[in-house]
């Protein structure tokens, strides 16, 4: 079994060296999308978002000084471990005498692609999502960081909504938004956010929008360009509580993102089912109000949360883009791109992003090249790369402390769009950055420490010198 | 412990300590304490936008509020559930020696400036409640409610009404069925301080027990929150 997937993601990654091997792949996917057929070499994408900078504002407990643990949602790998999904803890401050060490691992026992997690608003409990069985697994967190608990396994996502795929879990007050990838009719990527409390009921469903929508909002579209129709797609989470906004971004459905990505490649119809819209939604009302044009499966969405600020970023996969979701002076959000990730033309594959807590500063890792760069947002309208470090064969997940002077890398993608052989380097990097250079301070073989695929990454710390109610009136 | 947070009510010192400690933490999301979490500044809720009109989005159910027994300012018990149904109620949890600018005084001057603007409305005024529900039954009983509530207590035809528990596990159900996390800072003795850290929740309940939204500090925008009162108000029409 192992062989035979081996030989496939082999296969795959000629297909993908073919593909790069054309002079001008991205001229040609500009001319695909602009026909309409969007068959770039748009593929491999998905990311994740992370972070202390990167969590739901309206959380609880954020950790501004130094984490004291890394928890890692790592996708299970047959015939390696246990074989199943885990949620991993690693020590990480350095004045423990396990720092960099596996602590703790909490297998769900069994494999169903796990990919991305969220905080609860309160910061005790850690929702992990299966992409590929449509679970949700929580874990408490608070009560030991050190020793996370599975305490409850959510499984009426489809039942309940017809979608698949969960991916952000973004805490609103007392309940958790879910932005999912996909759906069960189809398995394709027409998907919508739902809503549970933070008992784990579910309260409510919304589809992604599929049609052109009439609000004034939507009337003048960007640029002035024709108003734009939704493709149903969805991504990312995020939202503005003080301009009452809700930022989508949209990916592509389980028939792509569980698929080899070599077949994928070498499928014209399947190369035309990812996601090229942002929405913004009116977050009290839960109404889309308008949908912006974001060619090449934006993904992250970051908000610039400081007072006066008006604007949000995204990467875009396939097309390696930055692009600003801003509102202009006269009150119209708008959506353009302000610059280039690397070098489009070779496909680098912008996956996750994070932002710094002033949103002066945005982290990007790009999967092919295993490149983590770093952009000056100073001038949000004009970001520059100032800074850029190979920091392995492939990288994926990038998520930084609040102070920025930590930053933690992953490795994997997705299980079938992994790189292969010796390129397949399953690992946590953990870095100091003083401003100008990224120094490696630890790292986790999760190959050799029988784990599995590392991706999405949360910062949890003890609670020191807190006690309970009842501790502290029995005392 | 909390008992000794009861001794020492009333020491002068205590009130700045507290006013120092809130404004160096200035949490509003509270949080916790620790050498290594650190809830930094919290910042006022900004508004920058109209808000949508009442009547014109739906409220989620978002979960039904389980019933307990609690006491009354006048040391009465009463069922949770007789202050959570037949109007619609805001109701938040606070303790009556907080002061973090951004945290229970903030929340219950934010809820005098939506009493104000019910009372307005006399219609609207005979169907909405406030209540406030002490984290710390050990300190707060009925008798410092009752003064502490004096001060909001401008006009006796609104209904603000201000509980606590008899004792602390009476409240762990209710803190658990809302989901209202709060832990006591110790000091380097384990001993509890007269800190508490919450997170400030306020939850919007429909005459039929239903929890339809909930705020947090970045979502007390009264006017918002005066058309979701009116919204659940349309409802019952």
């Amino acid at each position: 079994m192992q062989i035979d997937r081996q030989m496939i993601s082999n296969r795959s990654a000629a297909v993908i060296a073919d593909v790069f091997a054309i002079a001008d792949v991205f001229a040609i996917a500009k001319v695909l999308m602009i026909t309409g057929a969007f068959v770039l070499a748009n593929v491999f994408t998905i990311a994740a978002h992370a972070d202390e900078t990167c969590n739901s504002p309206y959380m609880s407990g954020l950790i501004k000084g130094q984490e004291d643990y890394v928890h890692v949602w790592t996708l299970g790998v047959p015939g390696l471990g246990d074989g199943s999904d885990k949620l991993v803890t690693i020590d990480a401050n350095p004045a423990s005498k396990r720092y960099g060490k596996v602590i703790d691992k909490v297998s769900v026992g069994g494999r169903g692609e796990a990919h991305h997690m969220g905080f609860t608003d309160d910061r005790k409990y850690l929702w992990a999502g299966g992409l590929d069985d449509s679970k949700i697994y929580v874990f408490d967190v608070g009560t030991n960081p050190s020793h996370p608990k599975l305490v409850k396994t959510i499984d009426d996502l489809s039942a309940k909504t017809g979608y698949a795929g969960p991916h952000t879990f973004y805490a609103l007050p007392g309940r958790m938004l879910i932005g999912n990838l996909s759906n069960t009719a189809d398995r394709g990527g027409v998907t919508g956010l739902s809503l549970y409390n933070n008992k784990g009921e579910f309260i409510a469903k919304y589809d992604m929008p599929t049609t052109a929508i009439t609000t004034a909002a939507n009337a003048t579209s960007t640029a002035g360009k024709k108003t734009v129709t939704g493709d149903g797609y969805g991504y990312d989470i995020a939202v503005n509580p003080a301009k009452n906004a809700l930022l989508t971004s949209s990916f592509a459905g389980w028939n792509n993102y569980m698929r080899d990505l070599g077949e994928v490649v070498k499928d014209p119809e399947a190369m035309k089912h990812f996601g090229n819209t942002m929405v913004l939604w009116n977050l009290k009302t839960m109404q889309p109000e308008k949908i912006f044009a974001v060619p090449g499966a934006p993904l992250e969405i970051r908000w610039a949360l400081a007072e006066g600020q008006n604007w949000a970023i995204t990467a875009t996969a396939l097309t390696s883009q930055l692009w600003l979701i801003e509102r202009d002076a006269r009150g119209r959000w708008q959506a353009k791109d302000v610059a280039a990730i690397g070098d489009p033309a070779k496909i680098p594959l912008p996956v996750d992003i994070s932002i710094t807590a002033d949103a002066k500063g945005l982290w990007v890792n790009t999967f092919m090249d295993g490149t983590t760069h770093y952009f000056d947002l100073s001038d949000p309208q004009h970001p520059k790369e100032t800074y850029s470090k190979h920091t392995g064969s492939q990288v994926n997940m990038v998520s930084q402390s609040w102070d920025g002077r930590r930053v933690y890398i992953t490795s994997s993608l997705l299980s079938k769009w992994d790189k292969t052989g010796k390129d397949n380097e399953q690992f946590l990097r953990a870095f100091n950055w003083d401003g100008h250079e990224l120094t490696p301070t630890f790292e986790v073989d999760f190959t050799k420490e029988q784990l599995g695929r590392p991706h999405h990454m949360k910062f949890s710390a003890d609670q020191k010198r807190v006690a309970s109610l009842v501790d502290a009136a029995v005392r | 412990m909390l008992g000794s947070l009861m001794a020492a009510r009333g020491a002068p010192w205590v009130g700045q300590a507290c006013r120092m400690l809130s404004l160096a933490v200035m949490t509003g999301f509270a949080a916790v304490a620790g050498a290594t979490v650190d809830p930094g500044k919290a910042t006022a809720p900004r508004m920058e936008f109209a808000p949508p009109p009442p009547g014109s989005y739906k409220l989620q159910n978002i979960q039904r509020v389980s019933d307990a027994v609690l006491l009354d300012s006048a040391g009465q018990a009463v069922k949770l559930s007789a202050l959570t149904q037949r109007k619609i109620t805001l109701l938040t949890f606070f303790y009556t020696y907080c002061v973090d600018p951004l945290g229970c005084p903030f929340a219950h001057e934010t809820l005098g400036q939506l009493r104000d603007r019910v009372r307005a409305d006399r219609r609207l005024a005979r169907r909405v409640r406030f209540v406030s529900v002490s984290l710390d039954p050990t300190h707060d009983t009925p008798q410092t409610l009752a003064d502490y509530g004096r001060e909001f207590a401008v006009d006796p035809t609104f209904e603000w009404r201000f509980l606590t528990a008899r004792r602390v596990p009476d409240l762990l159900p209710v803190l658990d069925d809302f989901g209202q996390d709060v832990s006591v800072e110790t000091d380097e003795n384990g001993r509890a301080t007269r800190t508490l850290h919450h997170m400030l929740k306020m939850f919007l309940i429909d005459a039929h027990g239903e929890v339809r939204e909930i705020y947090t500090l970045a979502f007390l925008q009264p006017r918002v929150m005066f058309n979701d009162i009116e919204t659940l108000a349309l409802e019952g029409d």
